[in-house]
Formats: C-alpha cells, structure tokens, sequence
C-alpha cells in the first residue's frame, strides 16, 4: 500500500499510453494536473473516465472548486501526479506501532 | 429475524411487485453517500481517501432525493463518511421518512448523543440508527484506530433506545476475529437494548490502509459457523437469515451487484458499493450501461474472488427467498425457529 504514483510525470501525446495513464489518474486517491494541448493546466482529483465511447473523455472536479469538468482523451498531452496520494503510507502496521508506542509512554510517565 | 412486520411487507410487495413486471434486475437498498467526510479513520475503510476539496462537497438533499427516487427501492442506507456530519441530514432524514422510506443511518456514533440532543430526528418506524460497532471494547477500537470510541458508542446508543429510536449495529469482521469474543460481543449488543444486529465480512479495498486483515472465503464459513453455532434465541439479527446461512458455508450465491446501488457526489457508482471502475450520470444508465457480467464470483473477476459482503449477497437472499419454494421454506423456518 505505500507504493506510490505521486511524483510521476507522463507524457500523453501517445494515444495507447495516454489510455493507461489515464486508468492511473483515475484510480490515485489525490490531485493531479493534467496538461492541455493549448499548454493550460487543470489542477483536480480525477473521479471518473470513460474510454467506450466514441469520443473518450475523463471528468475531475478542480481543485478550486466548482462543478466537475469534462476533458475530452484527445486535449490531454500530460498527466502530473502532483497531489498527495491520500491513501499511501498511512499502513495499519504503522498506527499498531504508534499505538504500542503511546502506551508504552503512558507506563513510563 | 428483528425486522418490524411492516418493513418485511413492505419488503416482499416490493420485490412481488419487480417480479410480476419480470424485471431480472431491480435494487434493493440504496446507498446514499451524501459525503466521504468523516471523524475516525478506520484500518478497514476505503471510502474516505481522497484530497481536501473532495471530502469538503458533499450532495445536496434535492440531489440525494432526485436519486432515491430514480431509483426507487423502498430501503435507504445512509453510510459515508460520517453522515452526522452532512450539515442537512435533519432534513434529509425527515424528507426519507415522509417518503416512506426506511432508513438506516450508519454511523459510528461519535455524534449522535449530541444530534439527539439537539431534536434533529425524531422516533420513526422508518428510521434507524445503524451503529457501527466492530466487537468488544478492545476489537472495537483497534478496528477504528481510536481508543475510547467503543464507549462513546455505548452511551449513544443507550441515549438512543431511551429515546424510543430503532438501533441496530453493524459489524465488519476481519482476519483474527474470534468467534468466543463475538458471541460475547451479541449478548453485550442485545443486552444495550437494540432492535437486532448486521454482520458482514469486510471487503479488501485496495485503498484501505490494512491489506492484511480481510477474511478469505474459507475462513469466512469456518468463523461465521463458529460464532453462529447454535445461536442464542435472545440474538436477533436485522437481516436475512439465508445470508447468515451463506456467511456459513451453508448456502451458495451469487452476487448481485446491482442489489445495492451507490450515489454519490461523483454519480452511481459502478459497479457496486465497494468497486469504484466508474460513475454514470442516471441510475438508468447505471443499469443498462454496466457489463453486470463481469462481476461476481462466476464472472473470475479476481476483485470478486472473496467477496461475501452484505450489498452483494444480502439482496441475493432476498431474491432467493422469493424465486423459490426452497428458499421461501428455509428462510421461513429460520426465521420462526432461530436457527441458522
């Protein structure tokens, strides 16, 4: 679970990746920023992707706010997984050792 | 069985009704997401990560009420996030309930003392506080990662009973749990007063913290035939006893995925409660656009291998209840007998 795509920088321009990168900023649990062909960028958590219809598209909702927004697969030239991935490294192995720790401390106080 | 005479005939015209029309596929129970926000964050949980701005939204009561009625199924489940959090549950609640719907609010009742006390909810044969207890004391807290949540728990439901509300639990069970601790577990549960309780095996999100936890198939009879062994008659569960039977290896379904459809801020959720491979705008789109196929322990989905939770299989024996003279046979003995 502490494997990790936030850092990552993917270049779309092909069509074949762009798919399968896409899949990826679908699936990771924090924002990204998606670069445009006109070089814009939307920073936003990506909820949604549909690739079986003609024209494919992905939604995300922006960071700043407001409604969610469409992007069409072929407007996406890169993909940045610039948020915090909120679902890594926050292992339950690691609260049990905070936990031991805690108590640990109490008996020494 | 603990569920009121009214709800199971509401239930079974329900589900006579979707069979007379030969509808193959109809929904159950809705969950209703209004938020991914919550006050603990629990090992098991794979709803609640997500950045800031997302657990911030949350749906409006127009939007939650335009997707019960899209849908339609006479059950509402309110789980989340913490829906005590949702700033209009109040309303929400109150609108649900002059539908005629029955609502279970599922919370882990951090908040719910507080609620009451300030008139949010009033008694309903419609509504129901699902409280979300994992065991005893100590199983409870490490399942929540947070000491001092089991008693808070308690006194909420202690204060809800007095109040003349309908309480029930639900419990998630994991890898370790014991079944001698779980049959203490009921008793503590019956012994608070609530109207029955829910069980489930826990579900391997992929984003949940703890991967290590979740029960396989096997262990999943072995420890629901052990805890369920001979149950006692004071035991009452809020559920359908062919689904306990599943749990314990004596029953064998599919899932249905469609059973227990999810709406929330990012639209219905495909396919079901627990995968999220998409979003469709309208529930009808949900229905007629999902490759249902693909999902099940059939299907070879690998996601699906050990899955046994409540939204995929509750609803198929309720299904199975009605589609034959076996299963109306066994869920009625069951059901007068108390066993399992």
């Amino acid at each position: 679970m502490d494997e990790t795509l936030e850092g990552w920088s993917a270049d779309t321009r092909d069509p074949e990746h762009r798919a399968e990168v896409i899949d990826h900023a679908f699936d990771y649990r924090g924002d990204v920023t998606i670069v445009l062909d006109d070089s814009t960028e939307r920073v936003g958590y990506v909820f949604n992707r549909n690739r079986d219809v003609p024209d494919p598209y992905l939604e995300m909702f922006d960071s700043a706010g407001g409604p969610p927004i469409m992007i069409p697969y072929a407007s996406v030239r890169a993909v940045r997984f610039t948020g915090r991935d909120t679902a890594a490294g926050n292992s339950y192995v690691a609260w049990l050792e905070r936990k031991a720790a805690a108590k640990s401390s109490a008996r020494d106080a | 069985m603990s569920v009121p005479v009214s709800q199971m005939w509401t239930v079974i015209s329900y589900v006579a009704k979707q069979k007379l029309r030969g509808r193959k596929r109809y929904p159950l129970v809705l969950m209703l997401e209004p938020l991914f926000r919550c006050n603990l964050a629990c090992a098991g949980c794979g709803k609640i990560q997500y950045p800031g701005h997302i657990l911030r939204k949350h749906l409006s009561v127009e939007q939650c009420l335009r997707a019960v009625d899209e849908c339609g199924t006479p059950m509402v489940s309110i789980p989340g996030g913490e829906p005590l959090m949702y700033p209009d549950i109040g309303r929400l609640v109150k609108a649900l309930v002059a539908r005629k719907k029955y609502v279970y609010l599922c919370t882990n009742a951090i908040l719910l003392e507080q609620k009451l006390d300030e008139g949010l909810f009033e008694p309903s044969k419609y509504l129901t506080f699902s409280v979300h207890m994992d065991g005893l004391r100590e199983d409870h807290d490490e399942a929540v990662c947070r000491d001092g949540v089991y008693d808070q728990a308690v006194a909420a439901i202690r204060a809800a009973v007095r109040r003349g509300f309908r309480v029930t639990t639900n419990t998630t069970l994991f890898e370790g749990a014991d079944a001698f601790r779980m049959r203490n577990f009921f008793d503590e549960m019956m012994d608070l007063g609530v109207e029955g309780m829910m069980l489930s095996p826990g579900y391997s999100y992929s984003k949940a913290p703890d991967q290590e936890h979740f029960l396989r198939r096997q262990r999943t009879h072995q420890l629901f035939s052990n805890m369920l062994n001979k149950p006692k008659t004071r035991w009452k569960f809020n559920q359908s006893p062919l689904f306990l039977q599943f749990l314990m290896g004596k029953q064998d379904f599919e899932c249905t995925p469609w059973g227990n459809p999810t709406y929330n801020i990012f639209g219905w959720q495909k396919p079901c409660y627990l995968l999220q491979e998409g979003y469709a705008e309208t529930f009808q789109e949900l229905m007629d656009m999902t490759a249902w196929d693909r999902y099940g322990r059939r299907s070879g989905n690998e996601k699906c291998r050990d899955c046994m939770v409540h939204c995929g299989y509750e609803a198929t024996a309720v299904d199975h209840t009605f589609s034959s003279a076996r299963g109306f046979r066994d869920a009625v003995i069951a059901t007068v007998t108390g066993k399992l």
